[in-house]
């Protein structure tokens, strides 16, 4: 099974959700709220969280 | 539908979205988790399976979704969490575990306490440890196989034999 790949460049800031199938970002919004609603009832989209600027720490798990 | 496709259920590795460590891909053991409570749910969120840690957390941000007023709460800790503490106060909710197979809309669910944080830093991240996750499934993680298994929490016993008895 090959890991899927999702390309976040171009989203720092801002929270995500995903087609959880390919891997694409379908919804983007600075407002975790506006995310967590548009994804509510959407077949196969699924809210993956904020995208952290390239200059922020890396978190071990999420610790 | 719940309850109709059989385990084990398999979730291919997914990229985080902190981009690299030493210049390569950061990859997690991710699955699609929701929570409901009462007639209210989440849409589907990334859960992240962590076996070191002890309980499920979320953020705070899901009670709003779900309309749960944290003031009633089932308890308080603080945690250590990315150099800072924060407290979780603890609410039972449903989980729900979806399919790999998104086709399907099959899910597994049950109850659990969830520890809401907060500021938690990163929104829609749902963390599921050992009390009320990895106590409900058997999961076999492989970053080699760039893959995780999630099956009955019998299958250890069944697999490898009872290693302790209670």
């Amino acid at each position: 099974m090959e890991a899927i790949h999702t390309d976040f460049t171009g989203y720092e800031g801002q929270y995500v959700a995903i087609d959880w199938r390919t891997g694409e970002i379908v919804l983007a919004d600075e407002d975790p709220r506006v995310v967590l609603e548009q994804a509510k009832g959407r077949n196969h989209v699924v809210v993956h969280g904020r995208v952290p600027y390239a200059d922020e720490p890396l978190y071990v798990g999420l610790g | 539908m719940a309850e109709e496709h059989p385990h084990p259920w398999l979730y291919a590795y997914r990229e985080d979205t902190q981009s690299t460590r030493l210049g390569g891909r950061v990859l997690r053991p991710f699955v699609p988790v929701s929570l409901a409570y009462g007639e209210e749910s989440t849409g589907q969120l990334v859960g992240l399976v962590d076996t070191g840690a002890d309980a499920i957390l979320a953020s705070d941000l899901l009670t709003e979704q779900l309309e749960i007023d944290l003031d009633e709460n089932e308890g308080e800790t603080s945690h250590a969490v990315g150099g800072r503490v924060v407290t979780a106060r603890y609410k039972t909710v449903i989980l729900r575990l979806h399919s790999s197979d998104a086709e399907t809309g099959d899910y597994r669910e049950w109850q659990a306490q969830v520890g809401f944080i907060e500021g938690w830093h990163s929104d829609g991240l749902v963390l599921l440890g050992s009390v009320g996750f990895l106590d409900r499934f058997t999961v076999t993680a492989s970053r080699f196989a760039q893959a995780i298994a999630v099956e009955s929490r019998d299958a250890f016993d069944e697999r490898f034999g009872a290693v302790f008895s209670v």
